[in-house]
């Protein structure tokens, strides 16, 4: 079960972290809001892996705990976790000598939605109950 | 005729050196300046957006002259909210007050520099400043650098307290070129 959902979570975590460098790459060629010495490639995906790992940890420990109900929690916790972490990048302080801090919210907000979104897509393909 | 030729010569070999003098001490401002600002904690960030005449010599600064302007717009905090924050009329009103000027009235020579004492006019009150600086002849022409501290309250900007410090310590660096 460990290794299934551990799976599950590096490869929705490396989907996410494809996803956010792309969504990056989009969000630059529209606003020409260079972001890249922030939330560069190798830290969207880093960062997109780490939730992946993470989840799939959290995954297995309330299988375990509470059996049946377990996927359940884990959905509404991994959906209130993505969301509770909007906090940081608007929170953020980006070096003064970016000047549009203003549209780094509006880039980095919806890639904490993607791990949560690889998950809940790719899950079926590697846990079947 | 002939005898005056050399004289009138003269006279304007002078007067033309005269106006190269006074064309030596304008400096433009050039760009990789900063204004940047702190005021205790995690409080801090820049104006982008400087302009102005600065009329400086090292060997008569009392003659300088600096007239500089910036955009209250132009802050930059390093977080959106806070920019949006700083620009509204609980802070700068940079609707209202949109620059902040600073007009020189006297450069003297100090022991470690030079200090300029002007005008500050900001969020639309005007008090005298004297900001401590120094001068250093670059490649490129000069770099001006000061610091000095501010007391926001005498400005009336915020309200007196809270997490932002009362005196808030500004950070000049102007490069020049002629």
């Amino acid at each position: 079960m460990f290794r299934k959902a551990l799976l599950l979570g590096i490869v929705s975590g490396l989907l996410a972290g494809v996803a956010g460098v792309v969504y990056a790459r989009v969000y630059y060629s529209i606003n020409e809001a260079d972001f890249s010495r922030v939330a560069g490639m190798v830290r969207i995906i880093a960062g997109s892996l780490v939730g992946g790992v993470l989840a799939a940890i959290g995954f297995w420990l309330l299988n375990r705990w509470l059996k049946d109900k377990g996927e359940i929690v884990f959905n509404l916790l991994f959906s209130l976790l993505s969301f509770a972490s909007l906090l940081a990048p608007i929170a953020e302080r980006l070096p003064r000598d970016i000047d549009t801090p203003e549209l780094f919210p509006g880039m980095v907000i919806p890639m904490h939605f993607f791990p949560a979104l690889a998950w809940f897509t790719l899950k079926p393909l590697f846990i079947r109950k | 005729m002939k005898k005056l030729l050399y004289p009138l010569l003269a006279v304007l070999v002078l007067a033309g050196s005269a106006f190269t003098f006074i064309a030596a001490a304008d400096w433009k401002i050039a760009t990789g300046y900063s204004i940047g600002f702190s005021g205790g904690g995690d409080v801090g960030g820049a104006f982008k957006d400087f302009a102005g005449t600065v009329v400086f010599d090292e060997a008569n600064p009392g003659a300088g002259k600096f007239n500089v302007t910036i955009q209250v717009a132009s802050i930059n905090t390093g977080n959106g909210l806070q920019n949006k924050h700083a620009r509204s009329d609980e802070w700068f009103d940079a609707a209202k007050y949109p620059t902040i000027k600073y007009t020189s009235q006297k450069i003297v020579k100090t022991g470690s520099g030079y200090q300029v004492t002007g005008d500050l006019e900001m969020h639309g009150i005007k008090k005298p400043v004297a900001i401590p600086f120094t001068f250093k002849k670059t490649a490129a022409g000069g770099m001006f650098a000061g610091a000095f501290t501010v007391n926001r309250n005498d400005f009336k900007i915020g309200k007196p307290g809270g997490d932002v410090d009362d005196n808030i310590k500004v950070e000049i660096s102007v490069p020049v070129t002629k």
